[in-house]
């Protein structure tokens, strides 16, 4: 609020605003104060002016030339050369001069260019506002037909459409936080009259919204996209110097679930930083927002391809912070900046399209406070990290550059296999040596031990016991005995 | 206020469905995406068509009025804690789960509560704390008095939910839609002044342009 009252403390002297040329119309400092139409023939009258000089200055130096040349043609007629050759050399001498004199002008009329390049950087030049007209009438053109559906609450809202356009013209110095309440309340004001007079159905409404939505932005756009007035430009490169600084962020660091070695899931990882880094070519703050959305579908897929199981806010915030953080999408604060000034606030604030949008705000704000400690990383190895003195990439062999493409990463991976393998192979070589020397030694040890026993105990076989030999010697009268009883059959 | 958050205002046509928005809040791992889960689609950690569990719309019918749900999911890890307060913006009601195995979570959760405190005025939203995971009680940390007292002293709704068991979960998510359509009544019965609802809405913008910025 106090910025705001602040902004407002400005005062501009009327006088100031009007055209230099006292034409009446207002003037615009992009146009170097002169009105649209006095600048064009400003603008027309000096490069008029620098084509003249361009063509004044190279006759003057052909001139000069031609005159130099026949000086020295006279001097060699003293020589008394051949005519052929004198002929010959003529034409050759006119041919380089001719030459000559073409690559000079075409380099001053690049020079000219040049200075016209430099006007243009300063004030879009005449065929650049025509090329965007061409959209803007394209717009124009289908929002009317789009209208002309509606009858009269269409007549009625392209009035209001059209009044506040005008009004917005005039707000153009105004500080960026006035015109978004300005258009914050058209939004508001239009949807209301059209519920409340029009007595519009509300799914119709909203469409309507949309479409008005478009239009206005796609007119607006130029003068409220990054204005001079604010510092969204600054915010934008210290956000992108911020990004890459961080470039050594790790997907492990930052817990995101998403396994990129699975090319499917680096396909929507590629398509997901694809889509983000488009936001930045959209003008109407609803295709800005249709961006982020399908950013946000296939990180959603790449997360449920690796978990196998569907997403949760938990995995997708992060996962989207690594998405910004690898694509660095250009200008990030001024889209952010201005989707959330200009686009119709019922779409920020509730719907799918505002969730996704604010985890982008959630993902920048993020990054500007990211530290040691939301990584995981001691102070140290954090400082020495954004100093760029090492890189965690470095220390740790597994992590190829990202840039490294797929098949370099599978040999130097292959490679490491083999090495491994290889290393392992040698131990089970020595240790199959070591196994084999056991063996024998065991054998050895094993023969000498029984060696040792035998020595000790050897053994003696000593004369039967004469007792036990008695015990059999008493089975001799088994003889005398009567034979055993046989089985006998009687008959009946 | 309803305009500015998108819900279309009462009146304009009886047929049409207020919107609300529903944030839930709570660290880690307590069972948020499960109980949105559980009762958007009556269903617990199974494989499902959709490719994201962070956004969900659900309509819900209470007697006479419906209404319709928007619940925004948000990430519970401490490290982005710092930066949550972005997805209050137009809530109208936040659940504030903890895991009744957990005193550490139901610390988190007062937390939180501190830091919608910091964003809405009393009364703005309508905020309950969500003890989730009874199925575990054995292991319980944070008794049910615990809970209800606290939930008593700061004004909020209260109950104990098990998202795996679907038991009071319909329950808690109905507890919320009840409040949120007593409050708009009661709001529709002494409308706000016209120039106040603008103010307010530009200073949230105001508010909301900050907030990016830094």
């Amino acid at each position: 609020m106090s910025l705001k009252s602040e902004r407002r403390g400005i005062h501009v002297d009327q006088s100031e605003l009007l055209c230099k040329k006292g034409c009446g119309y207002y003037g615009n400092p992009a146009w170097q104060g002169f009105c649209s139409k006095c600048w064009r023939e400003e603008y027309h009258k000096a490069r008029q002016k620098q084509i003249q000089e361009d063509w004044e200055l190279a006759e003057r130096l052909q001139r000069e030339e031609e005159e130099a040349f026949a000086s020295s043609q006279s001097s060699q007629g003293a020589q008394s050369l051949t005519f052929s050759k004198f002929e010959e050399k003529k034409t050759n001498e006119k041919t380089r001069k001719v030459t000559t004199v073409k690559r000079f002008f075409s380099a001053s009329s690049r020079v000219g260019s040049k200075k016209a390049e430099i006007q243009e950087a300063k004030a879009p030049s005449p065929s650049i506002n025509r090329q965007t007209s061409i959209e803007t009438d394209r717009v124009s053109k289908e929002f009317i037909e789009f209208l002309k559906t509606f009858h009269k609450t269409g007549q009625e809202v392209y009035k209001q459409t059209k009044l506040f356009l005008e009004a917005m013209h005039y707000k153009r110095d105004l500080s960026i936080e006035e015109q978004s309440e300005c258009t914050q309340d058209f939004y508001q004001n239009v949807a209301e009259r059209m519920q409340t007079r029009g007595k519009v159905p509300p799914e119709k409404v909203e469409k309507i919204m949309d479409h008005i939505e478009k239009y206005i932005m796609t007119r607006l756009y130029k003068h409220v996209f990054c204005p001079e007035t604010t510092d969204d430009e600054k915010k934008d490169l210290t956000i992108q110097k911020r990004i890459r600084a961080l470039h050594w962020v790790t997907p492990q660091m930052l817990c995101v679930p998403v396994n990129e070695e699975i090319p499917e899931v680096s396909d929507m990882v590629v398509k997901a930083i694809t889509d983000i880094i488009e936001m930045d070519s959209k003008r109407v703050p609803r295709d800005k927002l249709a961006c982020v959305t399908r950013c946000s579908k296939h990180v959603f897929s790449a997360i449920k391809v690796t978990k196998n199981e569907p997403a949760s806010a938990d995995d997708f915030l992060p996962t989207l912070i690594y998405i910004v953080l690898k694509g660095n999408p250009p200008r990030l604060q001024s889209n952010i900046q201005y989707v959330t000034r200009f686009c119709n606030p019922s779409r920020l604030m509730t719907g799918e399209d505002g969730y996704y949008f604010t985890n982008l705000c959630c993902a920048v704000a993020f990054i500007e406070k990211l530290d040691a400690q939301s990584l995981n990383l001691s102070q140290e190895d954090f400082d020495r990290y954004m100093s760029g003195q090492t890189s965690p990439r470095k220390q740790e062999s597994e992590n190829w550059s990202p840039d490294a493409c797929l098949g370099v990463r599978q040999m130097y991976k292959n490679l490491d296999l083999l090495s491994q393998l290889n290393e392992r192979q040698e131990r089970i070589m020595s240790e199959a040596k070591k196994l084999e020397k056991d063996l024998i030694d065991w054998t050895d040890g094993i023969a000498k031990e029984v060696q040792d026993i035998v020595e000790k105990c050897p053994l003696e076989i000593k004369p039967p016991n004469q007792s036990l030999a008695a015990i059999d010697s008493e089975n001799v009268e088994n003889d005398k005995l009567p034979p055993p009883l046989q089985p006998q059959v009687y008959a009946g | 206020m309803a305009q500015a958050n998108g819900a279309p205002q009462p009146g304009a046509a009886p047929s049409q469905l207020c919107v609300f928005k529903l944030v839930l809040l709570g660290s880690g791992s307590v069972g948020k995406s499960s109980l949105a889960l559980r009762f958007v689609k009556d269903d617990f950690k199974s494989i499902l068509p959709t490719v994201g569990c962070a956004f969900f719309t659900k309509v819900v019918e209470m007697g006479t009025a419906s209404l319709k749900f928007e619940i925004w999911d948000t990430a519970g890890q401490e490290k982005y804690h710092s930066v949550c307060h972005l997805y209050f913006r137009g809530a109208n009601a936040a659940l504030l789960v903890y895991d009744i195995t957990s005193k550490d979570s139901f610390g988190k959760a007062q937390q939180w509560l501190k830091d919608l405190e910091k964003e809405f005025s009393p009364g703005e939203v309508v905020v309950m704390l969500v003890g989730n995971k009874t199925d575990l009680g054995q292991e319980r940390e944070v008794t049910f008095e615990d809970g209800k007292e606290f939930a008593e002293s700061h004004n909020l709704l209260f109950m104990e939910t098990s998202a795996k068991l679907n038991h009071q979960v319909t329950e808690a998510f109905g507890a919320i839609a009840r409040e949120l359509l007593q409050r708009e009544e009661r709001k529709e019965n002494q409308p706000p002044p016209r120039g106040d609802a603008r103010l307010a809405l530009g200073q949230r913008l105001a508010g909301r342009a900050n907030c990016c910025a830094r």
